[in-house]
């Protein structure tokens, strides 16, 4: 199982501030496996999200992914889970702006301290001939449209293997046909290469294609 | 450097203004270097050239070669010190004078006893001696046209004297030295207005005076000691090198003056490489929040942006330092005061360098502080 995550609370804020943006939430998801998890935004999706990644320590609960045990792990060692074992796709793609397409792939590979070899290239060619960008490897993101981004990030996602993926509001900046197709696309994806995916999304169009769909309200899951 | 390289790529035209500031702060700093070593060499080269370790004055807070005057006892006195291994007096004094055509010239009238170490080798001609009135002069005269067997008269003393030699570049106070016999120097320094009238002579008390002394000393010759024998004689003992440079006119204004300059624009330079990566790294921020959460570490983006300041600062500097050295070499062939020397040249280069790095690393330092979560991005 890739991702295991236990009673997770997550308070922030101080004082007459302080919110439960997390309030006991448990999730499971198998290798190869696509969650959906709906809901209204402010509902805690973006902090499952971030808590998942380690992008943020929950007040309390345990996280495992794979067979790593994260929630006690510090900054730096959660910096190294999240280049080894954690792949995101980010709302509007989010990729660098001085770099090619291939370039934003390769980028995983220098992350882990190492020169991209003739096998690195290849591979980061092959991820993007899956998500069909094979005709524009050479682009820079200021080139290319919003749903053709979002496949460079899918791309980048899978390039280091990882146990886990975590996919954000993944067509709100796309319309309803190409947001069909990443969501498509994405669950191919997910299927083919059997890492666990935990997607964010408020747009209830794009839950025919997941395994499993989840419901979250205040901070609290149901099974939908 | 993965990602440095393609942002000089990718945002040429911020890089390229910024390169080219680097570069011209860089080509100022390397120029003034030499202004300032050629302006050093153009007051005081007749000093530096002297093989002297001190300079006796006589007594006085701030003394000067202009104002300084010794006796006969101070100068005897200091050459039966233990520890002293050469002493010269030596006579100071600046002189408008004609040349041979009637030109007017300019000069600082050196005394100095013929064949001791205080009379330079000539390049040409003689060396002081053969007769009572023949003088060596500064290249820099001879450069005016100063001729050897040219007869220069004194201007109000009209002592007259015949040029014997020619040697390297020697001036004080920016003044090229004529170098006389002593004795023709105690003569016209403090003789009558007009000369000595025909008939006369000098009275004995003129060769009792001189401007200051020339001193060789040992190293076991301490501060304490010096000092002591300064209290003794009545005179004021200055290291030649950089103390006694003060005593001469303009000196300490040109070199504080040039100084400044340079060290404002090495302030400059950091200040303004550090706004340049502060507000860099400022439009950078969602990128680095995105980089970090996909794993890069804070070491990583800061190798990065470092070497990326580090390509900024050195192509810019070596752009401009190569410049500069290339029309150093038509400014040093006008005899303009400019000269390279190699280590002031490096000194300021490195100054500029480590200054930009500090600027450059005080400002990518906020990547540190950059939260991953914003790669999370609600609805932007």
């Amino acid at each position: 199982m890739s991702l295991l995550a236990r009673d997770l609370v997550l308070v922030l804020g101080d004082g007459e501030q302080q919110v439960r943006a997390l309030d006991g939430v448990s999730v499971e998801v198998q290798d190869g496996e696509l969650l959906a998890v709906v809901g209204p935004s402010g509902s805690g999706k973006s902090s499952l999200l971030a808590v998942c990644g380690g992008l943020r320590t929950p007040t309390s609960g345990r996280i495992r992914i794979g067979d790593t045990d994260i929630t006690a792990l510090g900054q730096s060692l959660l910096t190294g889970i999240r280049r080894d074992r954690i792949g995101f796709v980010f709302q509007q793609s989010n990729l660098v702006p001085s770099l090619t397409a291939v370039e934003q792939l390769l980028l995983m590979v220098h992350l882990r301290g190492r020169r991209p070899g003739r096998a690195d290239r290849d591979r980061a060619l092959a991820l993007l001939r899956e998500v069909g960008m094979e005709h524009r490897v050479d682009r820079r993101p200021g080139e290319l449209s919003g749903g053709e981004r979002q496949r460079v990030g899918i791309a980048r996602a899978f390039m280091t293997e990882p146990a886990l993926l975590l996919v954000d509001e993944p067509t709100s900046m796309l319309d309803h046909g190409r947001g069909r197709q990443i969501v498509e696309l994405l669950a191919r994806e997910c299927h083919e290469h059997k890492v666990a995916t935990l997607m964010v999304t408020h747009d209830p169009g794009m839950l025919a294609y997941a395994d499993r769909v989840v419901r979250m309200t205040d901070g609290r899951l149901t099974e939908a | 450097m993965f990602i440095a390289l393609r942002d000089l790529a990718f945002a040429k035209g911020r890089f390229f203004l910024m390169g080219l500031v680097v570069v011209l702060i860089a080509f100022l700093t390397t120029l003034l270097s030499g202004l300032s070593a050629g302006l050093i060499k153009n007051n005081i080269s007749g000093l530096m050239e002297m093989p002297v370790t001190h300079i006796a004055f006589e007594a006085a807070d701030e003394p000067t070669y202009r104002a300084s005057l010794v006796d006969r006892a101070m100068w005897e006195g200091w050459a039966g010190k233990p520890g002293v291994k050469g002493m010269e007096p030596l006579g100071h004094t600046v002189f408008n004078a004609r040349g041979a055509r009637n030109e007017p010239l300019e000069l600082t009238l050196w005394g100095v006893r013929p064949g001791a170490f205080t009379e330079p080798r000539v390049t040409a001609g003689a060396q002081l001696g053969a007769t009572p009135d023949g003088v060596l002069v500064s290249r820099i005269l001879a450069d005016k046209g100063v001729k050897i067997g040219d007869r220069i008269v004194l201007d109000r003393v009209l002592t007259e004297l015949t040029v014997v030699g020619i040697t390297e570049e020697a001036n004080i106070g920016h003044i090229p030295i004529v170098y006389a016999p002593l004795p023709k120097w105690q003569e016209a320094t403090y003789g009558p207005p007009g000369g000595m009238p025909p008939g006369e002579v000098f009275p004995d008390v003129v060769y009792d005076y001189v401007s200051v002394i020339a001193l060789q000393l040992e190293d076991s010759l301490d501060k304490a000691a010096i000092a002591a024998i300064d209290e003794e004689l009545g005179t004021t003992t200055l290291v030649k090198v950089d103390k006694s440079y003060i005593a001469s006119t303009g000196y300490l204004e040109e070199v504080r003056s040039v100084g400044m300059i340079q060290y404002s624009l090495i302030l400059i330079a950091a200040v303004v490489i550090g706004a340049f990566f502060a507000i860099w790294t400022i439009q950078r921020t969602q990128e680095i929040g995105l980089v970090k959460a996909l794993g890069g570490s804070n070491g990583y983006l800061l190798r990065d942006s470092l070497g990326q300041a580090l390509l900024l600062l050195g192509g810019g500097t070596a752009l401009g330092l190569g410049a500069a050295l290339w029309l150093g070499q038509f400014l040093m062939k006008t005899g303009r005061p400019f000269m390279y020397v190699p280590e002031t040249v490096t000194a300021a280069v490195v100054a500029l360098l480590v200054a930009g790095l500090i600027g450059g690393a005080l400002s990518v330092r906020r990547i540190t502080a950059v939260d991953p979560i914003i790669a999370l991005g609600r609805d932007r």
